[in-house]
């Protein structure tokens, strides 16, 4: 079920009543709307003057909910998630802890295969030559060692946008973007722990200071739908995009409820993600040999 | 700019439409739990005794309509009717003789 992301932006009061998330004002203690907590996925929290109770906090973890706060750059900063979003999870983890090297390498070529054919599609989506990246995708190797995942970053930024390059700390659009990775690296470690796998054991990314390597790996095939969402926005409006103003943010964060295609299924993304990620428990059971990934049309 | 999977067709609404006796103090208490538990389960009043919810698909229309029904008391009328957001839409609301705005489906998005 596709369940909705809440944003909450200015000061606020959130407490639990009778199962439902309660939003007031602090100040005239006026009830600006309740929302049952079984329908929310995301919950940002995106203002200094936010206070929750921590009976509301359990609540949201026992269902699932990935509660996000947002930093003076109104960046997504940390996510809150349950420990265990499944029953079964001390089975599942140790599937994956057992993983073997061979696997793991099969799984990282198949992530970085799919997210350089999302990217030539996009590429292509704006008349633009994606014969390199093409080439690219078909010779990605076990485990990619020859890096063609980089080689095609790097065509990509220099044609998707014009004189731009793509920086976390650079010019704008780079914000937007950054935001959008994060809102989608909120969804994919949700997802991962509604399947009883845990974030921290990536399959390729091993930074010792990263809790959410799991994730990374997983979201780079659906990063080209983020850049989508952004380039559509720039093209649209012609605004300036140095301020992450509420409208951009509302425009991105649709990012859950964009139409991929997955499985031969047209599903919204965050339902997506959830296919991803079961499909992924079951590379580790040897179930199956490919991961699900989304195709952009 | 809506996701297409995201149709007026798919999105369902709940009514709940009930008559419970309140005459003993049992009674009351039974169709005070009754009214709780339609809040639990993420209902809104909108009318005196007749509660909607909104849902994003048939099927969590269905399981919310089963919730109601685990949850029935023992004496009293109780009407479950699901319509879509289409025929919902074409509502014609009245607060004495002014028309009124019907109320929001919720948004996927929210902002506060």
């Amino acid at each position: 079920m596709i369940k909705r992301t809440i944003y909450i932006g200015n000061p606020a009061y959130l407490k639990l009543q009778q199962q439902q998330l309660v939003v007031q004002e602090p100040q005239s203690k006026t009830i600006k709307g309740t929302v049952p907590i079984e329908d929310i996925a995301l919950l940002m929290l995106d203002h200094y003057q936010i206070t929750l109770s921590n009976q509301l906090l359990i609540q949201l973890q026992g269902n699932n909910v990935a509660v996000i706060s947002c930093d003076a750059q109104h960046l997504p900063f940390g996510v809150m998630l349950p420990l265990y979003g499944h029953t079964q999870y001390a089975e599942r983890v140790r599937h994956q802890m057992v993983a073997s090297e061979p696997l793991k390498k099969q799984l990282w070529k198949q992530t970085v295969t799919q997210k350089i054919a999302n990217q030539a599609t996009l590429l292509a989506l704006h008349y633009k030559n994606n014969d390199t990246m093409l080439q690219y995708q078909h010779d990605v190797k076990s485990g990619d060692t020859t890096n063609r995942e980089g080689m095609a970053a790097q065509y990509y930024w220099k044609h998707i946008l014009d004189n731009f390059a793509r920086h976390r700390e650079g010019d704008a659009p780079n914000n937007l973007l950054n935001f959008g990775y994060g809102v989608l690296r909120s969804i994919v470690a949700r997802a991962l722990v509604c399947s009883g796998l845990l974030p921290v054991l990536g399959i390729f990314h091993k930074n010792k200071y990263n809790p959410y390597a799991l994730a990374d790996d997983i979201m780079e095939p659906y990063r080209p739908f983020v850049d989508k969402l952004v380039i559509n926005y720039i093209n649209n409006t012609q605004q300036s995009t140095q301020q992450l103003t509420p409208k951009v943010k509302a425009h991105l964060l649709t990012i859950a409820t964009q139409d991929v295609f997955i499985d031969s299924l047209e599903r919204p993304l965050f339902v997506a993600v959830t296919t991803t990620t079961a499909s992924l428990y079951k590379c580790y059971t040897g179930e199956l040999r490919q991961i699900k990934y989304p195709e952009l049309d | 700019m809506s996701a297409s999977r995201f149709s007026a067709y798919r999105i369902m609404w709940v009514l709940v439409l009930f008559d419970l006796p309140t005459e003993t103090k049992k009674e009351r208490k039974a169709a005070n739990l009754f009214r709780k538990n339609l809040i639990k389960d993420g209902f809104g009043m909108f009318q005196f005794s007749i509660y909607l919810r909104h849902c994003p698909s048939r099927e969590n229309a269905k399981v919310h309509t089963k919730r109601v029904k685990a949850n029935l008391p023992k004496h009293g009328k109780v009407c479950i009717l699901e319509i879509t957001d289409k025929q919902f839409g074409s509502m014609e609301l009245f607060h004495g003789v002014k028309e009124v705005n019907l109320p929001q489906p919720s948004q996927q998005l929210q902002l506060f």
